[in-house]
C-alpha cells in the first residue's frame, strides 16, 4: 500500500513537472529570422545611429533641393560671402543657414543639392557593382571548371590594375562631366569583391543537398540560380553593396574633387571642395561643411555595413 | 622556395599581360585619334594621312597592340614607351625622372608609419578597453574613413592657413630666388604636409592591423603558458607574442608598394609634388597616351611585384608555411 501511494505521488509530481516544462517552452516566445536579425541590429548601437545619420542626410538630400528649388545654383553677387541668415532683408525665407559662398549661393542649397548628386550617383554605382559581379560571380561558381577559372583571372587582372586612375582614364577620355560615365567608370571598376563573394557562396552551394535535389527534380540552371542559390548568398551582397557606397561616394567626390567627376555645373560634394580650396583664406568653414557630410556618409555606411553583417548572420546567437 | 618564387613570377606574367590589354583597350575606345592634335586649317591631309602612317595608326588594332607590347617590354631602351605627345620626351626617361620624388615621399611616410603604428597598435592591444586603446581605435576608424584627398585637403589647410604658411603646400623645393632652394633642408621641409597626410592614413591602417593581429595573438594557449610559468609580462608580450603579430604585418608591405612606385596621385596633385601620380594625372588631362599606358603598367606591375613580395616574405618569416 504504501509503496502504492509512493508511486502515485512520484507519477504525480512527474506529470506536474512536465507540465511546468511545457508551459515554459510555450512561454518562450517563437522568434522568426527576422525577428532575430532585428535584435541582432538594434544590439549594435554604432550601427543604430548610422542608420538615423544616413536618414537624416537622406532625408536633407531630398528637402532642401525641392523646397529651395534653383537656390543652389543662383548666383547673388550682392552677397558674396555673406553670413548665415534664414530670412533676407525682404522677409523671404532662404534658408541661408550656412551662409553664402564666394559668388553669392546659398551654400545650404547647394550643400543639398550635392549631398543628393553624391549620394545617387553613389547608389547607382552600387546598383551596377552589384549587378555585373552577381552575374559574374554566379556563372564562375555555378559552371566552375575552366570559365571559373578564366574568370577569376581576369579579377585578378582587374585587381592589379591602379583602380582610381583607370576611373580617371574612363571619365577623361569618355565625355568628362556626364554624370553616366562617372557611375559607369565606378561599376565597371567596383565589381570584383562581389563577384569573389557570390562566387565563394555558390560554390560551397553548389554541393548542398536542396540544390543537388533541385537539379534531380529537372530544375533549370536559371531557376536553381534565381531561387535556389542566390537566396542563400543575399546577405554578404548586402553587407558588401552597404559597405559599396561608401567606396563609391568617396570615389564620386574624389572625382569631381580633381576635375574629372561631374562638372562645375553641377555640385557635388567634391566639386564643392575643389571651390572651397580655391578660398580656403576668406572662407575655411566652406571646407569643413562637405567635408563633414562626406565623412559622415563614410563612416555611417561602414557601420551600418558592419551592423548588417553581424546581424544578417543566422549563426550568431543573440545574447540576453 | 627558389621553384616557388620562380612560379609565381611566370604566373605574373599573363595578369600583366591582362593589365596592358585592359588599359591598351581602353585608350583604343577612346574618342577621338591621338593626331588630332595636329589638326588644323595649316595643315594639310596629306599631313595627317603621313604622320597616321608614322605613329601606324592604319594599322589592325591587333597589330597595334603587339607592336606596342612588344616594344614596351624592352624597357632598357629609351624608346621603348614611346614618346610623349605633348613635349615630345622619351616616356620611360620622364617616368624614370619622375621616380625619386615619388620613392622619396612614400618611402618617408613608410617609414614614419612603421616607426609610430607598430608601437601604437601593440599599446592598444595590451591595454585593451583602456582609455589609451579607445583613443587609439577612435583615431584609426576616422582617420581610415577619411577619404585621402579630404585628409589631404586639411592637411593643406592647416599647413598653409592655420599656420600662417609656415609649411609650404606646394611643390618640391622653393621657388627660384628663394635662398637655400634645393638644399635637403628645403625639401624635407616641403615634404612635412604630403608626407603627414600620408602617414595618418596608413598609420590609422596599420595600427588597427597590428592591435587585432596582436589581440588575436595574446589570446593563444602558449602565451597563457607563458604567463603561467611565471615569465615577466613584458617578456611575453614583446618576446612570445610580439614576434608572432608582427608576421602577417608584411603583408601591409605588399599592398604599400604600389603607392610606393605609381605613387598617390591624390596627395600627390594636392602638394603638386612632382612625382609619378602627379605626372599620371597631368597625362591623363592632357591625354597623353603614351605616358598614360606606362603609368598603369607601372601600377599594375607595383601591385603584382607587392603580391610577390608579400607571399614571399611570408613564407621567409613564419617557418610553418612550406612551399
Amino acid at each position: 500500500m504504501v509503496s502504492d501511494a509512493n508511486a502515485a505521488e512520484i507519477e504525480r509530481r512527474r506529470l506536474e513537472e512536465a507540465a511546468a516544462d511545457s508551459a515554459e517552452i510555450d512561454r518562450t516566445p517563437v522568434r522568426t529570422y527576422w525577428q532575430l536579425v532585428r535584435q541582432r541590429f538594434l544590439k549594435h548601437r554604432l550601427a543604430v545611429i548610422a542608420v538615423i545619420v544616413l536618414i537624416v542626410l537622406a532625408t536633407y538630400a531630398i528637402v532642401v533641393p525641392t523646397v529651395t528649388g534653383d537656390a543652389w545654383r543662383e548666383t547673388q553677387l550682392f552677397r558674396d560671402d555673406a553670413p548665415p541668415e534664414l530670412f533676407n532683408e525682404d522677409g523671404d525665407l532662404t534658408f541661408a543657414v550656412l551662409g553664402y559662398n564666394e559668388q553669392g549661393q546659398n551654400l545650404f542649397a547647394r550643400l543639398g543639392k550635392a549631398t543628393q548628386t553624391s549620394l545617387t550617383i553613389g547608389l547607382a554605382a552600387v546598383v551596377l557593382i552589384v549587378m555585373i559581379g552577381v552575374f559574374i560571380g554566379s556563372i564562375a561558381g555555378y559552371v566552375g571548371g575552366w570559365i571559373d577559372n578564366l574568370l577569376m583571372r581576369f579579377v585578378d587582372v582587374m585587381l592589379s590594375l591602379p583602380g582610381l586612375f583607370i576611373i580617371l582614364m574612363i571619365t577623361a577620355f569618355f565625355g568628362q562631366g556626364n554624370v553616366w560615365v562617372v557611375i559607369i567608370a565606378i561599376g565597371l571598376t567596383g565589381w570584383t569583391t562581389a563577384a569573389r563573394l557570390v562566387r565563394a557562396e555558390f560554390l560551397s552551394l553548389r554541393e548542398v543537398d536542396y540544390v543537388q535535389a533541385a537539379r534531380a527534380l529537372g530544375a533549370s540552371p536559371q531557376r536553381i540560380i534565381l531561387r535556389h542559390m542566390l537566396p542563400p548568398a543575399l546577405a554578404p551582397i548586402v553587407v558588401a553593396a552597404t559597405l559599396g557606397i561608401a567606396d563609391s561616394v568617396v570615389v564620386e567626390s574624389a572625382l569631381s574633387f580633381l576635375g574629372f567627376g561631374i562638372g562645375r555645373d553641377g555640385a557635388s560634394l567634391g566639386t564643392m571642395l575643389q571651390n572651397a580650396r580655391e578660398y580656403f583664406f576668406s572662407g575655411p568653414l566652406k571646407v569643413l561643411y562637405p567635408g563633414v557630410v562626406l565623412i559622415l556618409i563614410v563612416l555611417s555606411a561602414s557601420f551600418l555595413g558592419d551592423g548588417l553583417r553581424d546581424a544578417l548572420d543566422p549563426r550568431q546567437r543573440v545574447e540576453k | 622556395m627558389a621553384s616557388y618564387i620562380l612560379r609565381r613570377t611566370l604566373q605574373a606574367i599573363p595578369i600583366l599581360f591582362g593589365v596592358a590589354i585592359i588599359s591598351f583597350a581602353i585608350v583604343q575606345l577612346a574618342p577621338g585619334s591621338p593626331i588630332d592634335r595636329f589638326r588644323s586649317p595649316n595643315v594639310r591631309p596629306e599631313t595627317l594621312e603621313n604622320l597616321i602612317r608614322l605613329y601606324g595608326l592604319d594599322r589592325p588594332v591587333y597589330e597595334q597592340f603587339v607592336n606596342w607590347f612588344s616594344t614596351f617590354v624592352q624597357f632598357w631602351r629609351t624608346d621603348a614607351w614611346g614618346y610623349s605627345l605633348v613635349d615630345g620626351r622619351s616616356v620611360r626617361d620622364t617616368v624614370v625622372d619622375r621616380m625619386p620624388a615619388t620613392l622619396l615621399l612614400g618611402g618617408t611616410a613608410l617609414i614614419i608609419t612603421i616607426i609610430l603604428a607598430v608601437p601604437i597598435g601593440i599599446l592598444a592591444a595590451v591595454r585593451q578597453y583602456s582609455w589609451a586603446d579607445k583613443a587609439i581605435t577612435t583615431f584609426a576608424t576616422i582617420g581610415y574613413a577619411i577619404p585621402s584627398f579630404l585628409l589631404g585637403l586639411y592637411i593643406a589647410y592647416i599647413g598653409t592657413v592655420v599656420f600662417r604658411g609656415a609649411f609650404p603646400g606646394f611643390g618640391m623645393v622653393s621657388l627660384p630666388g628663394v635662398e637655400g632652394r634645393g638644399t635637403p633642408l628645403d625639401v624635407a621641409w616641403h615634404m612635412v604636409l604630403p608626407v603627414t597626410s600620408l602617414a595618418i592614413q596608413q598609420i590609422a591602417g596599420w595600427s588597427r592591423y597590428v592591435r587585432a593581429k596582436m589581440l588575436e595573438v595574446l589570446n593563444q594557449d602558449y602565451v597563457r603558458t607563458a604567463k603561467a610559468k611565471g615569465l615577466s609580462a613584458a617578456k611575453v608580450t614583446y618576446k612570445h607574442a610580439l614576434r608572432n603579430a608582427l608576421i602577417p604585418v608584411i603583408t601591409l608591405f605588399g599592398l604599400t608598394l604600389p603607392g610606393l612606385l605609381a605613387g598617390a596621385v591624390i596627395t600627390e596633385s594636392i602638394f603638386s609634388w612632382p612625382g609619378l601620380g602627379f605626372l599620371g594625372l597631368q597625362a591623363v588631362t592632357q591625354r597623353d597616351y603614351p605616358l598614360v599606358l606606362a603609368f598603369v603598367m607601372v601600377g599594375g606591375f607595383g601591385v603584382v611585384l607587392g603580391n610577390l613580395l608579400a607571399d614571399v616574405l611570408y613564407g621567409v618569416a613564419d617557418p610553418r608555411i612550406k612551399y
